[in-house]
């Protein structure tokens, strides 16, 4: 269980990336949506102790009751990367190194003194990830899913508490990104994850829990079927010309606009049938994105 | 075309406005400002110069070396901006959009180079603003700036910086290209700058010059060889033509450039970076997924919690980023680069006269120790580089810090890596330098030696520097100004010590030179160097500590982040640490300043000035004039504790009144202050003291009663000279270990003013408020000629000496041996000498072995170092060749022995006291002739030979203290020696004998400070005495004949011997040698004595026509031309009238050989020869001094 409360960062220039962020993360999946520019990195970052907060803290719940064992993760920086696993968004590899000698060397540096234990390791979480036939290759010849999957390696060394994943499924195909949601799935059983993408697909397939924010600002946070109720009966669909679009831009609160055969097909957030030719839906995950960051939804008193 | 400019104006615009493109314009601006200031007088205790003070601050060859040697210090910025010029787009991956686009790949790269160079046009154009800016600073002296006009500060652009960019520029743009990488770019620059040092080195022998001025990139050698000759006057007024070796330098290189460019396009490819690779690997996620294995086994838990060990881990990280660091390609180019230099730079190891040295150990150690060392510093400021932003560029950065590794563990790691750097290099350099020891055939190879000194001290000092490179790159935080801050730390070491900061202490890291001697081993040297280090350590530490707590770990942006980190890390036992090295770094300072400044007098060089000014007004006037007694008797007993370094004389002075008054007054100097800070003096009669300065060590007496003319009085004195702790300039090296040598002048009182010790420099007497000085009198001064140049306070003396040493050595004064004894565990030696000699000796005590011979009744002796025989033959032949030819020739040998003596090579000459010769060291003893080589000059037979006929010239005749007073010394013993030499090696070795002297020479009266004068009224300049003395008296046994010549200087021996005051000048020798000449070579003897002459000879043409009986008719055309130097070097032409040598040579020596007269201007002469002629020309053998002598001759068209 990972708790953050209030947490705040001003860059040097100005930028506001997180303004009082508090989320409850429970053991499981964790989806953090957003778009591009919403601080989500800021706050991986953040929690992945690379970075510091203005003001605000995170605790990583040790388990046991009453708080014993929790570990401070904007002080205790030493002690939470013992027990962290972190997939940075933009990351790259020494390209002549071979997949194995690099995740030996990370091995080490997670604390893996022994040669034979680390080799264990190493072969384990290879075999894990599906790259053991090609551990001697340089990893400069590796595709995006053979180092994404990499990535997520190193990330698993050490059996962390707390593995945080930055937009791992940007840029794969969608063979890789299955086999990418596999890997997720499975690790997320024991230990705490955080996801953070823009893809909502990602969180649908995923996530028990999740959050969306925008401008340094939690929007939405919970359980997605949960909070997938709050929007019954509130969506609205309708297939207008393209030349129309703008009209009904004008005239409804339009959630989103997808093309489909010529047409575009308008999804709208009204609390009732907005007029002709609108038919109900069932509102998705995609729906609850959009009307999150168009500020139709507002948090519940937490 | 229109696009490609588009390319160029957009780069441009965006290099200009980056802040680095006007820090760069800044820096260089500031530097030629500060130099200009300084070489213009503007720092009192700056000392800065164009090889002459008298070439003005902005004169053509000054702008020349100003512009030329800061371009070459711009290289980083150079090879950064040009490198980075296509490179950038594969570090910021902005590649692909420029490869998509519609433009040719000539587009792109043209631009891209055109906007790099002319953006690091723009900066260095700063220099030449810099020098015009500095020169109308008002603290400028106005007699030190030329009134010159546009062209001589765009000059230097056109034929150097220009030239030089596009040769640089092609290279390093090129590699940045073609490898998308910045390292090969650096390194490139590094090895660039080696041909650049190879080439300053190869330049000091003649023979070189020209492969150096090619292989110099830079083009600087080039200049300098072009303009080695160029006096004074010309420096002020003529621009460097481009020709001769400039223009082949400039053309090899710019052809060479363009050929890389060429290349460059050929191979230059619009792909993205990975992208051709990534299709090679087979991605293995195809195969079935096999099943996961459990990851949640209980042993990794174990792992983590256990408590890893850390130390190991900080070996095996240390390894692995040192691996990273040595493993390509790139590294294996700086260790051949090594090698190569230290095998090319051993090839001409330590030559004189072309002649090489015995490889022995500290020779091949020298040879890394200086120059090397820049190649060293530059490998570290790059891989502190590399290594500290390693994670950063590979973008593994983020993975890497959120591992649970404790921030210390990277941090060590990396610095262990950087500190393995210069050990790599080190061994590399003693296994190159071992094998090339043995392969020269020496094999005496010492292994010890090589790891104390490559090990145990330089390699400490590259560690400090590795220390302050890795600081800089973390506090810095930005990999390319982070090198550019250790280029203006090198700058501002490089210059230091010119601009009046003297202190070790205001060297930080810098390393303190160590001489190792055969003879003494590193001796009394090594604490100085060791408090240096540690004083270096303890900040090194210090700031690595500081710089652990500013370590960039994750994604912190901002110096106030920073901070914040900072502070969070700064933990009690950090500030501990760092307290703790402040502590012992601070107090290791201060025992270094103890020694310095305490122990020792420190004296800045400026404050030496202000000294000797101050000492001139203070005492002039006062005593200049003042009648003396002069030293007639000397009795010393000199007690020598080598092991201690102290040296106790106590004795006394008989001093006569040889003047026709009674003289009231006495006035005592102390020997040099620094080396004897107090001495007891006592007088045999009552006198009062009337002045006791203790800042000039003078003290005057008022004798009761005056000393009646032709009485004596006697002066006992007691004297101790013991070295203390460590001085901060050039350490003392007379009293040593083993191998000390210290003459009377150093340690035992003088009398009178002493004039020496006047400012000589005519802006330091300026800037002091001095009156304009000449260096010497006119021979005609009779001031001048009451007193031999050597001594004041003396004519010639009675000597006896007892000189005592440690049980195992033997302890040498002049004089012979009476006896020698032990008492205690002190060994003495009672030395007495039965001819006049003048008041100067000298006292040595070493190990030293043996080697006795005679010539006649005269006993030959040499002391020397065991080890150290290789020449000792070719000195005992000098010395009885030379005893047979000066006896024959110039009159009896005053003495009954001679010997010489070797010391350590903490100085490098011989010298000539009476029957005894200190002889270096480093001259002679380890000359490695080839009597097979008729490339090679026997000059340990040279020097002893030299030095021997001092007893001739300068102990039998001393000239008087005035202008030309040292061709009565040194010209007469180089002529001496010289024709002792020609007798036993032949005309053709003194031909390349003589090439030497004629470099010299030119090469001395380029630099002159003040003025050059003729031969005749040489002012103590070595440039002419020995160098034009040479060739002058030469030309003249050559125009006159030997015997004729040497007649003529026996006569003057005979009228001068012995004599003073008034002792003899160079009239009275000219005088002879005019009356001994024909009248038709008077003149030849004038201008060769008493004006400064110069002959412009030159072979056009030669041709020859067979005719029968083996006989051909040779027609050559030469041109002759004379010229008269003023006493800056300015020249006029004069009439041509003196007979000029025609010769025809054969395979096997000249067919064809004698003085003709020869017109000015063109003419052709025709010579029947029998044999066929190879080479013809005019003045061939060099006899009549030429600023090109290599045109003298050409081939023979048959």
């Amino acid at each position: 269980m990972l708790t953050v409360r209030n947490l705040s960062k001003t860059y040097p220039n100005g930028t506001q990336a997180l303004r009082g962020v508090s989320l409850d993360i429970p053991r499981g999946l964790f989806g953090l949506l957003g778009p591009n520019g919403a601080g989500k990195s800021t706050l991986m970052r953040t929690l992945a102790t690379l970075q510091d907060a203005d003001t605000g803290e995170a605790k990583l719940g040790g388990g046991g009751a009453s708080g014993a064992g929790d570990l401070d993760v904007l002080r205790d920086r030493a002690a939470v990367r013992r027990t962290l696993g972190y997939l940075p968004q933009d990351f790259g590899v020494y390209p002549k190194v071979s997949a194995l000698d690099m995740l030996d060397h990370f091995a080490r540096l997670k604390g893996f003194s022994a040669r034979a234990q680390r080799k264990e390791v190493v072969e384990s979480l290879l075999r894990q990830v599906n790259l053991w036939e090609v551990r001697g290759k340089a990893l400069g010849g590796f595709s995006g899913g053979m180092r994404q999957r990499f990535g997520i390696a190193q990330a698993l060394l050490g059996q962390p508490r707390l593995i945080i994943v930055d937009e791992p499924t940007a840029g794969l195909d969608p063979e890789e990104r299955v086999r990418f949601h596999n890997l997720l799935a499975e690790i997320g059983e024991q230990v705490v994850v955080i996801l953070s993408t823009h893809i909502v697909q990602d969180v649908s397939e995923l996530c028990n829990a999740m959050a969306i924010i925008n401008r340094g600002e939690v929007l939405l946070h919970g359980v997605p079927s949960e909070l997938l109720t709050r929007l019954a009966g509130k969506v609205w669909r309708k297939t207008v010309a393209r030349g129309e679009v703008e009209a009904a831009k004008q005239e409804h609160a339009v959630l989103s606009t997808r093309l489909s055969g010529g047409q575009t097909v308008l999804h709208v957030y009204a609390a009732a049938r907005p007029g002709d030719g609108f038919d109900a839906v069932e509102p998705a995950l995609e729906d609850l994105y959009f009307a999150a960051i168009h500020g139709h939804l507002k948090m519940e008193a937490a | 075309m229109r696009t490609l400019l588009a390319i160029a104006g957009f780069e441009l615009r965006a290099r200009v406005r980056r802040l680095s493109t006007w820090v760069y314009f800044a820096v260089f601006f500031a530097l030629a400002v500060l130099w200009t200031a300084a070489a213009g007088g503007a720092f009192a205790n700056a000392s800065v110069s164009y090889g002459s003070e008298k070439v003005w601050i902005n004169a053509p060859m000054a702008l020349m070396a100003t512009v030329g040697v800061l371009a070459v210090m711009a290289l980083p910025v150079i090879s950064s901006m040009l490198g980075r010029a296509v490179q950038q787009d594969f570090e910021y991956r902005t590649e692909s959009a420029f490869f998509s686009s519609p433009i040719t790949k000539g587009q792109y790269l043209g631009g891209r180079l055109l906007a790099a160079l002319a953006s690091i046009v723009v900066v260095l154009a700063s220099i030449a603003l810099g020098v015009a800016f500095g020169v109308q600073m008002p603290f400028v002296q106005a007699d030190r700036v030329g009134a010159v006009g546009l062209l001589p500060y765009l000059w230097p652009y056109l034929v150097i910086v220009l030239p030089n960019l596009l040769v640089l520029g092609a290279i390093f743009f090129s590699l940045g290209a073609l490898t998308r990488r910045m390292l090969p770019v650096y390194i490139t620059s590094a090895v660039l700058l080696v041909g650049y040092i190879l080439g300053t080195s190869l330049a000091e022998d003649h023979e070189t010059r020209t492969l150096a001025s090619l292989l110099d990139p830079f083009g600087v050698t080039a200049v300098q060889h072009l303009t080695k000759y160029w006096p004074v006057a010309e420096r002020n007024t003529r621009l460097v033509p481009l020709a001769g070796e400039l223009l082949l330098n400039r053309a090899l290189w710019t052809g060479l450039a363009l050929l890389v460019l060429g290349l460059c396009y050929r191979r230059f490819t619009f792909t993205h970076a990975g992208g051709a690779r990534a299709a090679n690997a087979k991605d293995a996620s195809t195969a079935p997924s096999a099943p996961a294995a459990a990851s949640s086994d209980g042993r990794w838990k174990q792992a983590a919690e256990a408590g890893p060990r850390w130390l190991a881990a900080l070996g095996a990280l240390t390894w692995l980023q040192f691996r990273e660091t040595v493993k390509n390609v790139y590294f294996g180019v700086i260790v051949l680069t090594g090698v190569l230099f230290v095998a090319a730079t051993s090839f001409s190891l330590d030559d004189l006269y072309g002649t090489s040295t015995y490889p022995v150990t500290y020779k091949m150690l020298d040879l890394v120790g200086g120059q090397f060392g820049i190649f060293v510093l530059i490998l570290i400021t790059f891989y502190s580089g590399e290594l500290v932003w390693r994670e950063r560029d590979a973008h593994v950065d983020q993975l890497h810090d959120a591992m649970p590794v404790p921030t210390g563990l990277l941090f060590g790691s990396k610095l262990a890596a950087l500190l393995l750097v210069p050990v790599v290099m080190q061994v590399v350099v003693m296994v190159t330098g071992m094998i090339l020891q043995v392969l020269k055939g020496y094999t005496h190879v010492e292994p010890g030696l090589y790891l104390r000194h490559l090990f145990g001290i330089q390699l400490l000092h590259y560690w400090g520097l590795c220390a302050l490179a890795f600081v800089v790159q973390v506090l810095v935080n930005h990999k390319y100004l982070g090198h550019f801050v250790m280029v203006l730390y090198f700058i501002a070491m490089t210059f230091a010590e010119a601009l009046g900061f003297e202190h070790r202490l205001l060297h930080p890291f810098q390393a303190e030179r160590v001489v190792y001697s055969d003879m003494n081993g590193y001796g009394h040297l090594l604490p100085k160097v060791r408090w240096l280090q540690l004083t270096w350590g303890a900040a090194a530490l210090g700031l690595l500590t500081l710089a652990r707590l500013f370590w960039q770990r994750g994604t912190v942006v901002g110096w106030r982040s920073r901070l914040v980190v900072a502070r969070s890390r700064l933990t009690r036992p950090v500030l501990a640490a760092a307290t703790l090295a402040l502590l012992a770094g601070s107090a290791s300072a201060a025992y270094v300043y103890y020694n310095t400044n305490v122990l020792n007098r420190y004296v800045p060089n400026h404050r030496q000035e202000d000294d000797r000014a101050a000492y001139e007004k203070a005492y002039r006037a006062r005593l200049l004039a003042l009648p003396l007694a002069k030293v007639t008797a000397v009795e010393v007993h000199v007690d020598l504790f080598p092991s201690t370094q102290r040296v106790h004389a106590k004795g006394t002075f008989t001093l006569t009144n040889k003047t026709a008054q009674p003289l009231s007054e006495l006035w005592v100097n102390h020997a040099d202050p620094e080396l004897v800070p107090t001495s007891e003096l006592a007088l045999d009669r009552p006198a009062e003291v009337i002045v006791d300065d203790a800042r000039f060590g003078l003290r005057g007496y008022r004798l009761q009663a005056p000393l009646a003319p032709g009485a004596q009085l006697r002066l006992a004195f007691d004297v101790t000279a013991q070295a203390r702790g460590f001085r901060n300039g050039a350490p003392a090296t007379e009293v040593v270990h083993n191998g000390s040598f210290i003459n009377s002048a150093q340690l035992l009182p003088r009398f009178g003013y002493r004039e020496e010790l006047e400012l000589v420099s005519d802006n330091a007497r300026k800037e002091h408020g001095l009156p304009h000085k000449d260096r010497m009198r006119a021979r005609t001064d009779p001031s001048g000629l009451a007193r031999s140049y050597l001594s004041g306070d003396s004519d010639w003396i009675t000597f006896e000496a007892v000189v005592s040493t440690e049980p195992d050595q033997l302890a040498i004064a002049p004089g012979y041996l009476q006896r020698e004894w032990r008492e205690g565990d002190r060994r003495y030696f009672h030395y007495k000498m039965d001819s006049p000699i003048l008041n100067f000796y000298a006292f040595l005590s070493a190990r030293y072995q043996v080697l006795r011979d005679r010539w006649n009744d005269v006993a030959i002796e040499i002391y020397y170092h065991p080890g150290h025989a290789y020449n000792l033959p070719r000195m005992i032949a000098s010395t009885k060749d030379s005893l047979a030819y000066f006896t024959k020739a110039f009159g009896p040998y005053q003495h009954r022995q001679f010997r010489i003596l070797e010391f350590p090579r903490y100085a490098q000459f011989a010298q000539s006291f009476p029957n005894t010769i200190p002889y270096s060291e480093a001259i002679g003893f380890l000359a490695r002739v080839d009597d097979q080589d008729d490339q090679d000059l026997d000059y340990p037979y040279y020097v002893t030979s030299h030095e021997l006929a001092h007893q001739w010239w300068a102990h039998q005749v001393i000239g008087a203290n005035v202008q030309g007073a040292t061709v009565l010394s040194e010209t007469l013993s180089q002529y001496s020696a010289l024709m002792v030499m020609k007798h036993k090696y032949g005309d053709a070795k003194m031909k390349r004998f003589l090439r030497y002297e004629l470099d010299r020479y030119l090469l001395g009266r380029s630099r002159e400070q003040k003025r050059e004068v003729p031969l005749a009224r040489v002012e103590n300049q070595p440039y002419i005495h020995y160098a034009k003395g040479s060739l002058v008296m030469y030309a003249l046994q050559d125009y006159l004949g030997e015997e004729r010549v040497n007649a003529a200087i026996k006569a003057f021996r005979d009228q001068a011997a012995y004599q003073g005051p008034p002792y003899p000048t160079t009239l009275e020798l000219v005088a002879q040698l005019r009356a001994a000449a024909p009248p038709e070579l008077r003149p030849l003897v004038e201008d060769l004595f008493e004006q400064m002459v110069f002959y412009e000879s030159r072979a056009l043409s030669a041709s020859a026509r067979a005719l029968p009986g083996g006989r051909y008719e040779v027609t050559l055309r030469v041109k002759a031309k004379k010229v008269r130097a003023d006493e800056l070097g300015a020249e006029t032409e004069v009439a041509l009238d003196d007979p000029i040598e025609i010769g025809v040579m054969g395979a096997d020596g000249p067919l064809y050989l004698e003085k003709r007269r020869v017109p000015a201007g063109e003419s052709e002469v025709k010579v029947e020869v029998h044999g066929r002629p190879v080479t013809a020309g005019i003045d061939p053998l060099n006899k009549l001094i030429d600023r090109t002598p290599g045109d003298n001759t050409i081939g023979v068209e048959l």
